[in-house]
């Protein structure tokens, strides 16, 4: 059976290579075209409603949408995947006429920076990176100054004088908060003691895997860390839910103000405050600028001193602290105390 | 259906010995088959069968190996639906769907190969799957014993199946089925596993239920045991029942023509062709292994024989006494603890099973659907098996297909292998013709030393005669062999020397020409040891053993 | 023997048919379930995927699949589940982009210098299983598996700034190869071919040959159609478990070429993670059949490609996923289906055929 079978299949497919390879006169980029649609946006894992980073974007979109009249189009990335999955998305976006193309996440840099290319009368945004080009707006956050006052706050409230940090991925931008956070809470209490982790060392899944966090977080708080801050994207929210089945210990969120969030909701008394990166900020004002026809392009840092990043004090839990916290703040705008970026 | 059975007039002009005269009254026939026809992939399919068996009796199905005995009872046992003809039992004609159907009504099988839980006890064996019957507890144990004692069967319910022997495990299944309420049983090949000793305490088991009135139908290709135990005899040939035979009118070979269809053949070897150069001697051998109690053992203690050019030497022992492994340490898939293996004077102890291949070792498996063949795999493929590396298989690393599928068609024809083409996969030949495939793949490479472990089981007669013969021309030609068989007429027909089995030690060995069976039997229950000389008794017993030493 | 060539035509076009249709009819049941139309799906991603840049991004995808797929099937013909590719390519390329990233030869050493690195590093991760499960009797799936575990710890280590790897912006990754290290491409419109699609099919072709021509490959299959019959066959199982693992590991080193010396010419924390678990289902969908794989993997980098697109038409994004798992499962039935059917039909064709030439002999006997 075997012969046959590989006989025929082997017919099949030439036939079907040959099509591939012949076939073809038209290309999908040739066949678009139109006005533009309004906004697309392509997420990173963990999708809109990551509660944290993703959903921040989102808000930028929403509110554009609310008070400029801005469609938008969202699209979500899956776990595991290539470069080639990546352009296809922003190129299947901006083919569509979607402008800008906002890609959120460091991940889509390259891939922007190619497709950007093709398209040279697209606005093309890019979250947490900067990638070169002229229709790119390169949208990047101090993580590690709002880390940092994350830090002066856990070390002021932790009892045990242990605090930890949960990375979803070791890489570079992960690194800036836990630099901030070190050097935040060792600056406010030489005697802290800091515990650093990661969930994945490079797989992207690391921003995906609530349950992981939850393990991670677990481990810490038996250990006596009573305070932890997690920079993973989704995944957070597991460490939260595990922080929140023990007294007296503190999450501190990222990105979103995790407080004010619905789906945390039944977690948010152990939220001790969050580290919230305007990335809705920086979205709505890209979008903003493509609508006023003066598209903003090159690199855009979002500091703690232009409220890119800045602490959440909702739930009040640290405004007994507050003082001290705007001291550090004040230090950095300042120029007093220059934050590290990498461990 | 009151009606007297006659000889059946048979559909192809066989003709029956003489009719069973026995009339048990006027009661219909426990179980009466007609017309049944079952087209079954690969072996024989039943073609026409009439099977008619009285109450109280027990009645011999007989016929070849691949003659479709086991298919016929398998649809008696509901395991198989006939695609034609209609089982009656007890006067009502039925259709059986499943075994239940068939325990149901009063019919249980002993199989072949036991099946049976062997880290419970008998109890919880018996009560497996019957627990409705009479619980799992002291009740069952209670009706275990009465049955036991009622039919002389001694079974303990609370030993271990594990710490039993063969014929203690067989009659734990057949008090199983007799627990489930079955008046009527079918024993597969029952005394395939036995030594003649424990055959004769099966048959005073079998006649004790006769005489209780339940009716047992015994399937066996061995003649001696036939004539002796049943009341009455269906023979089958070729799938379909050609003849039925009363015992007392009938001798061994009358039975054995009738269901050979032809003259019998005989495992006997004529003159010596015996020399004195030595071709394989193995030394010392010692093998341990771990059982599954974790307790190691040795499987192999101090085994040392020779083998000259032109002998067959034969291993006779109960299966499981170290046979299977003494065989793979010669093939070099085990490796032992100590003792050497020589093969015309090269020492091979260290060589790998390839190159011991190469050097002239034939190997025909015991099992040889997990040694001999890749049954997925096309006959030519597997005319390859184990020669990948000799021609015409191969030429310099490479395949040569082509040549090995015409040496294929060679040796289905040389061996008459039956089958419609070489394509087609091992699977579906029968036993017999994947058998002579291997014989004729292992015969084709020049053999120095041939190892045939059982031969010629589960192979039908005329294969059977035509295997032998390859044996004894190889033989003559210089051929050292090593038999290994349960078949003790095959093992004392064809072998120079004989050597006994017991424990992982060659504890005694016998001159073929005059040893009996039964005394080989004794030695290799552990009963003799020695030099087993051949005493003088009455001969009866001995000729009527088995139809295949008739003179 | 005519009829009997006929009947395995049929057999040989009723499974991939069978399981064809089975998938359409799940899927559609599955999409219309989500309340979208399915027949509108299809036109989508038939008019998406015959577009010439979907047919590229297709090969190109393809072509890591294929060689993923083939690392698999050389384990799964003799019935060895190496899991284990996905961290062996990765390793593989990891190191082998350090390798390349540190010389700077003219590209006719440079390339093979890189690649040889690869297969050796694969090799030698997936030779680990095998050693351990011939010599301490390690299940090589759970080996396997926790050897990417290891291997993604082990390129975590390195791949951070000032050991063996350089920032840059947010993202971290070995240092660029040498312009000398790009791979050939195939230059078709509107972008190009990777080069390595030739490899991938030379790779293929080779599978095929050493597979169904050699005697080694004689020896594997008989590993894997049966470990004893093998071994009494005079094949060392245990060489032959540690033999194919290096060669699979060797394949699966390749898996990451055509995006190393082809796209990112660095290995980076965005290097593409998974290919050796799409490889898997690949190899499955295929049969091991070295043309089969090469279909599936097309099939693969069709459906991923136009799923992005259905997602982009509305339809749910795991669609794609879905339809992914339903091919295999109908595959992997349709397949054992018509096997068994086919072996009793050859059966039941040798018994009748047997039994009619038994007839007649009969008939001789008694006329004679």
């Amino acid at each position: 059976m075997r012969r046959v079978s590989t006989i025929t299949v082997a017919g099949v497919t030439t036939a079907a290579l040959a099509f591939t390879l012949t076939a073809c006169g038209e290309s999908s980029t040739e066949s678009g075209g139109g006005k533009s649609k309004g906004v697309g946006l392509a997420f990173d894992v963990g999708g809109r409603d990551d509660h944290s980073f993703n959903e921040s974007a989102a808000r930028g979109v929403d509110k554009a949408k609310k008070e400029l009249g801005v469609d938008n189009r969202l699209m979500t990335a899956k776990n595991g995947e290539t470069e080639a999955d990546r352009e296809q998305r922003l190129n299947s976006l901006a083919e569509a006429g979607y402008n800008p193309v906002i890609g959120v996440g460091f991940n889509y840099s390259k891939s922007i920076e190619k497709v950007a290319k093709d398209f040279p009368k697209t606005t093309f945004g890019i979250v947490d990176s900067v990638a070169p080009g002229n229709n790119i707006d390169s949208i990047t956050f101090g993580e590690h100054e709002g880390s940092y006052l994350a830090g002066v706050a856990a070390a002021l409230k932790s009892k045990n004088h242990k605090v930890g940090f949960i990375g979803g991925v070791n890489n570079a931008l992960i690194q800036k908060f836990q630099a901030g956070f070190e050097q935040g809470a060792k600056d406010t209490d030489s005697n802290v003691q800091v515990t650093s982790q990661y969930l994945y060392p490079n797989n992207d899944k690391g921003f995906n895997d609530p349950a992981a966090a939850k393990d991670k977080a677990k481990g810490m708080l038996d250990s006596g860390i009573d305070v932890i801050y997690t920079a993973a994207g989704l995944s957070g929210n597991g460490s939260i839910e595990a922080i929140a089945g023990q007294k007296d210990a503190w999450a501190i969120g990222v990105d979103s103000d995790q407080y004010q969030q619905p789906g945390l909701e039944k977690y948010k008394d152990h939220i001790l405050t969050s580290v919230v990166k305007n990335v809705d900020v920086a979205v709505y004002d890209l979008i903003k600028s493509v609508k006023d026809g003066k598209p903003l392009t090159g690199e855009h840092k979002y500091l703690l001193k232009d409220g890119g990043v800045s602490l959440a004090t909702s739930g009040g839990f640290i405004d007994d602290i507050k003082d001290k916290i705007e001291a550090a703040k004040k230090k950095i705008v300042d120029g007093q105390v220059k934050v590290h970026t990498s461990p | 259906m009151a009606e007297p059975r006659l000889p059946r007039s048979l559909p192809r002009g066989e003709c029956a010995i003489k009719a069973s005269t026995k009339e048990p009254g006027t009661a219909a026939p426990a179980v009466e088959l007609a017309g049944i026809t079952k087209r079954f992939p690969g072996v024989v399919a039943n073609h026409d069968i009439h099977l008619t068996v009285h109450r109280g009796t027990v009645h011999a199905l007989c016929g070849e190996n691949g003659a479709g005995k086991s298919t016929l009872m398998k649809i008696l046992y509901g395991m198989q639906k006939p695609d034609e003809g209609t089982i009656t039992l007890d006067g009502e004609q039925v259709t059986l769907h499943t075994p239940a159907d068939a325990i149901g009504r009063g019919i249980g099988m002993v199989h072949q190969h036991f099946m049976l839980a062997d880290n419970l006890t008998v109890l919880e064996n018996v009560v497996l799957g019957a627990e409705k019957l009479h619980g799992i507890g002291n009740k069952a144990r209670a009706k275990i014993k009465e049955i036991s004692d009622a039919y002389g069967l001694g079974v303990r319910p609370d030993v271990l199946v594990e710490d039993l022997g063969v014929a203690d495990r067989q009659r734990v299944e057949i008090l199983k089925v007799l627990y489930r309420g079955a008046r009527t049983l079918i024993l597969d090949e029952p005394t395939a596993v036995l030594v003649p000793q424990e055959v004769d305490a099966l048959f005073d088991n079998l006649r004790e239920l006769k005489a209780e009135g339940l009716t047992v139908i015994f399937i066996s290709h061995k003649l001696g045991e036939v004539l002796s135990v049943a009341d009455d005899i269906t023979v089958i040939r070729r799938g379909t029942t050609v003849g039925t035979a009363v015992p007392s009118e009938t001798t061994p070979k009358q039975l054995a023509e009738l269901m050979v269809g032809e003259e019998l053949p005989s495992p006997e070897t004529r003159e010596s062709t015996v020399t004195d150069v030595p071709m394989l001697t193995v030394d010392g051998l010692h093998l341990s292994a771990t059982d599954s109690d974790g307790v190691v053992r040795a499987v192999l203690d101090g085994i040392g024989f020779t083998i000259h050019k032109g002998e067959v030497l034969g291993l006779a022992g109960v299966e499981g006494n170290g046979q299977a492994e003494l065989v793979e340490a010669i093939m070099g898939m085990r490796t032992p603890d100590a003792g050497t293996v020589t093969l015309d004077d090269a020492d091979i102890t260290k060589a790998p099973t390839r190159k011991r291949r190469e050097d002239g070792i034939g190997y025909i498996p015991e099992d040889r659907h997990r040694h001999g063949l890749l049954l997925e795999a096309p006959l030519w493929e597997n005319r390859i098996l184990g020669h990948v590396t000799e021609r015409p298989n191969s030429k310099r690393g490479l395949l040569d297909s082509k040549a090995a599928r015409q040496d294929t068609e060679r040796i289905v024809r040389e061996y008459d292998v039956r089958t419609p083409g070489i394509e087609v996969t091992a699977a579906s030949l029968s036993g017999g013709n994947q058998q002579k495939l291997i014989v004729g793949r292992e015969m084709s490479h020049q053999p120095k030393l041939l190892i045939a472990a059982h031969p010629t089981r589960g192979v039908d007669v005329g294969a059977q005669a035509q295997i032998w013969d390859q044996i004894r021309e190889a033989r003559r030609e210089g051929l050292a062999v090593l038999l290994i068989s349960a078949d003790l007429d095959e093992l004392i027909g064809l072998s120079d020397t004989l050597r006994v089995m017991f424990r992982g030690r060659l504890v005694a060995d016998a001159d073929p020409a005059t040893i009996t069976p039964e005394e080989l039997g004794s030695a290799m229950t552990g009963a003799a040891s020695g030099h087993l000389e051949h005493t003088e008794e009455p001969t009866e017993d001995s000729n009527e053993r088995e139809g295949g030493d008739s003179e | 023997m005519k009829r009997l060539d006929k009947n395995k035509l049929i057999l040989g076009f009723a499974a991939p048919v069978l399981a064809i249709v089975a998938a359409l009819a799940i899927t559609s049941i599955i999409i219309a379930a989500t309340g979208k139309d399915p027949f509108h799906a299809y036109q989508v991603m038939v008019d998406f995927g015959s577009k010439s840049d979907s047919q590229i991004w297709i090969v190109n995808k393809a072509t890591p699949y294929y060689l993923s797929a083939l690392a698999v099937a050389i384990g799964f013909r003799m019935n060895l589940f190496n899991i284990g590719v996905d961290g062996q390519y990765r390793i593989a390329a990891f190191f082998a982009a350090v390798v390349g990233g540190k010389l700077a030869f003219p590209g006719i050493v440079q390339i093979p210098v890189i690649i040889i690195v690869a297969m050796l590093v694969g090799a030698m991760w997936a030779g680990l299983a095998g050693l351990l499960k011939v010599t301490r009797g390690v299940n090589e799936v759970i080996s396997t598996i926790m050897l990417n575990a290891i291997g993604a710890s082990v390129i975590g280590y390195f791949l951070q700034d000032g050991r063996l790897a350089v920032k840059e912006g947010n993202l971290i990754h070995t240092p660029y190869l040498p312009d000398s290290a790009h791979f050939f491409e195939i230059p078709t419109q509107p972008k190009p071919v990777y080069g390595f699609v030739v490899v991938a099919a030379l790779a293929g072709v080779a599978y095929w040959f050493v597979l169904n021509r050699t005697r080694f490959g004689f020896d594997l299959r008989t590993v894997g159609r049966s470990e004893s019959a093998a071994q009494a066959s005079g094949v060392s199982v245990k060489r032959m478990v540690i033999t194919s693992m290096l060669l699979s590991g060797a394949i699966a080193g390749l898996v990451g070429m055509p995006t190393l010396l082809g796209v990112s010419y660095n290995y980076g924390t965005d290097f593409p993670t998974g290919i050796g678990f799409t490889g898997i289902a690949i190899a499955l969908l295929g049969r091991n059949n070295p043309v089969g794989m090469a279909l599936a993997a097309l099939l693969w980098g069709f459906l991923e490609r136009t799923g992005t697109q259905l997602e982009f038409e509305g339809y749910a994004q795991e669609i794609v996923g879905v339809i992914q798992g339903v091919i295999v499962l109908c595959v992997v039935i349709a397949y054992e289906i018509v096997r068994r059917y086919g072996l009793k039909a050859q059966q039941r064709k040798v018994g009748e055929e047997l039994a009619a030439q038994a007839g007649n002999s009969d008939k001789a006997e008694v006329s004679a």
